[in-house]
């Protein structure tokens, strides 16, 4: 198989002494195809070729992608293990390492029991790997705690489809088809700046007459252009929802047939939105009588329309019912399952959509299944070698984690890919319980403020020096390419839980010498499961431009379009959301008067920890800073430049004010991938959702004071 | 090389991935030579892309007085040459886009040169291939006249008739540039 895939006719430039291996970003869910440049006899990575004929993005690109390259070689790689001796790295074999950690680890499950161990994963590595950590955290150390950081990401959308549509799938429809469809609403995305490379599709549909309706508390780049800004406050989503619901009925816009035929609750919800009159929308989100009305009538009269959205909505104490309660609207509407139509999430991470699905999360096991199945357990047990009985029990989620180590339960975390001392909420409650561990251990291939607080740091490799899989905000399986040997001593993650699984005794349920076989496990480890991976091969990929799952065979052609005749609930029905309005975790006070709403830059990703470290990213966005309406701004006598202190029930911290019209006036916005003193997440909430434990990042209480700029030091 | 440069400014979304596949591009040392700027940050996040038009009689050329910015066959209006420029800085007043830069520590001038290792291939330039927007877009002239016709079209779906007083909304607001 040649690893540079072009389709005939397409022109790439490529140099006598280079050549081109094809993947994709490894950053976020749009995977956006790429050629990565590499010179033949020097083994050096030289740059980035578009990829023309990828068909979901084309070639563009945003420029975290153009640069994403520059991580693999950069001179900040971890290239050997590092071991805290009095409070200092230093640098040793792998087998000093993996000798302290089995001694550790192994000390530890004596002492205290199995569950004293726990893993906290991630989602920006390949299927094999997000397959693997769970896997390793149950079978080779044996604990109950594992969950990853897509709780941060994609839980409130995992809780809302499960729970309207029965089964997770980010989208229902393939990403192509946007062009054809008629109205957008897009809620709590900022798109342009978060999944650029999708504006394509929206800008092409425009082009042809599409309708947009943007739900933000900010005039982003698609709330510019929309045809209705809806600019709520933040954490009023569910009542919008209702009020658009409450419209959408009122004025005769359902499909009656679609509804009867495939939905349940209809009955239920007509009473419920019944309270929500544009007036009493109004009063709760902020948002004028006029704007809801337009857009119910635009949305409503648009025969294909999609409902997007994306941690906007989903990253609230509420996410889950969010949600359930968008996409209700798209069922409203007879939208889902078919051409150009339906519901989707914006998958935050690259790896977001099939990292979740293979058991990495507390309760759940590969294929989607639930560990709480006992059918389940005894399946996957068979897969994995093990006694049912072995299988350990539902764990608690990423933050809960760290309630469980004040507690003294967990006495040792390996944290894989993910970087939670910046990107959890309360972070000094995580700074604390990292502390506060007997023993940590750190896989990553750049120096994160979470390693910092490591004991034992293990060099990962990149995207860049590994084969396998991963799966896109679409749904659709694709290919990542090894490009060059692994730097230094690095070695790739599910290497290094191999490793460490024979240090633990379990060495024969891990009899891997590449990503290929742990993907053939996953394969049948999926089989049966709502992921259903059993049909797709490496080759198939290659071949279709990816296959999207549920794919039950290897002659099922992939289900690019999801609930064409049913939906994956037990009735084969959609469940309707019913769901009364309940405010924010936090909302404004006298004490706290203002609204803190956190979220991303174009040029950064997740907690920064790679994207800080490449200078034309940082030339772009150096710090973080507080964005506010001129109005908000006045009544503080801050302007442009000034240094602005937010204090939350949490924390405080100062920041530089940005000041522009394109933000609602009593809301602050901060993006959020700096670590330390620079963390937004110090003073976010961590109010969970009841369901999908996701916490309210989105939405706090907030008060302003201006302040002196800070000591040229820290800036 | 028949194709064009082709901008569309509203499309812009202000990722400046155009600025770093600038940089990514060969001959360009890292570097970029194009610009992208907010209109007016205070009242939008509305931004534009700019680079070079490669005029066909360009100014930065003709005010060269060591005659060291040469247009290839095509019509690219190039980079002015190591050996002959003597960082006088003309060019920079002189173009009417303000494009050129300069290099201070290195005493000489760099702009756009639409990829050229790549655009005499008809590949498209860097920004143009990356731009997830379609604000810059490497197409035929012949796309590049249907587009600006569709733009009339589409204001007759949406409705509207072009009056007096806005008669200019009618009018296509991006332009193309073309180097033959
Ligand atoms: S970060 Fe996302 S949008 Fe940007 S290039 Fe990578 S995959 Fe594409
Ligand atoms: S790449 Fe395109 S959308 Fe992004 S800043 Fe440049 S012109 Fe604008």
């Amino acid at each position: 198989m040649s690893e540079f895939v072009v389709k005939p006719g397409v022109k790439n430039l490529v140099h006598d002494d280079e050549k081109l291996v094809t993947t994709h970003c490894s950053y976020c869910g749009m995977q956006c195809g790429m050629h990565i440049r590499v010179h033949k006899k020097t083994g050096k990575i030289m740059g980035v070729e578009p990829r023309y004929d990828w068909p979901v993005t084309m070639g563009k690109m945003c420029p975290k992608g153009v640069t994403a390259y520059q991580q693999v070689q950069h001179p900040d790689r971890i290239k050997r293990p590092l071991i805290k001796k009095n409070g200092k790295f230093v640098e040793s074999s792998w087998k000093e390492a993996l000798d302290l950690i089995e001694t550790k680890f192994k000390e530890l499950q004596s002492k205290y029991g199995k569950d004293s161990l726990s893993v906290f994963g991630g989602v920006s590595m390949t299927n094999e790997k997000c397959y693997l950590v769970g896997k390793y955290a149950r079978v080779a150390l044996g604990t109950r705690y594992i969950d990853y950081n897509g709780r941060f990401c994609m839980s409130s959308a995992a809780g809302g489809f499960i729970k309207t549509f029965g089964i997770d799938r980010g989208s229902t429809l393939p990403w192509p088809e946007l062009e054809h469809s008629d109205c957008f609403f897009m809620a709590g995305s900022n798109t342009a700046e978060c999944h650029p490379t999708s504006i394509q599709w929206f800008w092409k549909a425009k082009d042809k007459g599409a309708k947009m309706i943007v739900v933000d508390p900010r005039e982003t780049p698609t709330a510019r252009v929309a045809d209705v800004h809806l600019d709520l406050k933040p954490g009023t989503d569910s009542a919008l929802a209702n009020g658009m619901m409450h419209l959408i009925i009122r004025e005769g816009y359902v499909d009656e047939d679609y509804v009867r035929e495939r939905c349940n609750n209809y009955e239920e919800l007509k009473e419920a939105v019944k309270l929500f009159t544009p007036e009493y929308t109004s009063e709760i989100t902020g948002v004028a009588v006029e704007k809801i009305v337009k857009a119910a009538h635009i949305y409503g009269r648009s025969p294909r329309s999609v409902v997007m959205f994306a941690r906007g909505v989903e990253q609230q104490s509420k996410g889950v019912d969010n949600v359930a309660l968008y996409s209700s609207m798209a069922l409203l509407r007879g939208q889902v399952g078919k051409f150009a139509s339906g519901v989707a999430t914006f998958t935050g991470q690259g790896n977001g959509q099939g990292g979740r699905e293979h058991g990495q999360k507390a309760d759940l096991l590969p294929g989607y299944r639930k560990l709480t199945d006992p059918e389940a357990v005894k399946y996957i047990s068979s897969v994995w070698g093990i006694n049912p009985e072995d299988m350990p029990k539902p764990g608690v989620s990423a933050y809960e984690m760290f309630d469980e180590i004040q507690n003294g339960n967990i006495r040792a975390m390996h944290v894989i890919c993910s970087n939670p001392a910046v990107s959890a909420p309360n972070t000094e409650h995580i700074w604390s319980g990292f502390r506060k561990l007997d023993f940590l251990v750190v896989s990553d291939f750049f120096l994160s403020e979470t390693a910092e607080f490591a004991d034992v740091v293990l060099p990962a490799t990149s995207w860049a020096e590994d084969e396998g899989t991963t799966t896109n905000l679409e749904g659709r399986v694709i290919r990542i390419r090894k490009v060059i040997e692994p730097v230094g001593e690095s070695k790739p993650d599910w290497l290094i839980m191999k490793e460490i699984a024979e240090r633990m005794g379990k060495g024969k349920h891990f009899n891997y010498d590449n990503p290929g076989e742990i993907f053939e496990e996953l394969r049948i480890a999926s089989k049966g499961g709502k992921a259903d991976y059993s049909g797709i091969t490496y080759d198939r990929i290659v071949k279709e431009d990816g296959v999207f799952w549920p794919c039950p065979s290897e002659d099922h052609p992939g289900t690019p379009t999801m609930f064409k005749e049913r939906f994956d609930t037990p009735d084969g029905k959609a469940n309707l959301a019913v769901v009364n309005w309940k405010p924010a975790g936090e909302y404004p006070t006298e004490d706290f008067p203002h609204i803190l709403t956190t979220g991303r830059v174009v040029y950064h990703y997740l907690s920064g920890n790679q994207t800080r470290r490449i200078d034309f990213l940082m030339e772009q966005c150096p710090v973080p800073y507080a964005e506010m309406h001129p109005e908000l701004a006045s009544q503080y006598n801050l302007s442009s430049g000034d240094y602005v202190r937010l204090t939350t029930r949490r924390s405080a911290m100062d920041l530089e004010v940005r000041i522009t019209k394109a933000i609602r006036n009593d809301t602050v916005f901060v993006p959020y991938h700096w670590g330390k003193e620079l963390a937004v997440n110090q003073l976010t909430n961590p109010c969970l959702d009841p369901v999908s434990r996701m916490p309210e990042f989105k939405v706090c209480a907030v008060k302003m004071q201006k302040t002196a700029a800070p000591e040229a030091s820290l800036k | 090389m028949n194709k064009i440069m082709y901008l569309e400014f509203e499309r812009c979304i202000g990722c400046r991935a155009c600025l770093a596949a600038c940089r990514e591009c060969g001959g360009h040392d890292a570097k970029e030579r194009n610009y992208v700027e907010y209109v007016d940050f205070m009242e939008s996040r509305q931004t534009y892309p700019m680079l070079c038009m490669q005029c066909k009689d360009p100014a930065c050329a003709r005010v060269c007085p060591a005659n060291a910015i040469q247009i290839t066959e095509e019509g690219v209006v190039l980079s002015a040459m190591e050996e002959k420029c003597i960082g006088c800085r003309n060019c920079t007043f002189g173009c009417p886009f303000g494009i050129p830069k300069f290099d201070f520590e290195e005493n000489k001038m760099y702009k756009c040169d639409m990829c050229y290792d790549r655009s005499k291939h008809d590949i498209a330039p860097m920004c143009a291939s990356v731009c997830p927007s379609e604000a810059i877009r490497f197409i035929d002239f012949d796309e590049m006249q249907e587009l600006r016709r569709k733009r009339t079209q589409m204001n007759l779906i949406e409705g509207k008739k072009p009056a007096e007083h806005d008669k200019w909304q009618y009018v296509p607001e991006f332009f193309g540039v073309y180097s033959d």
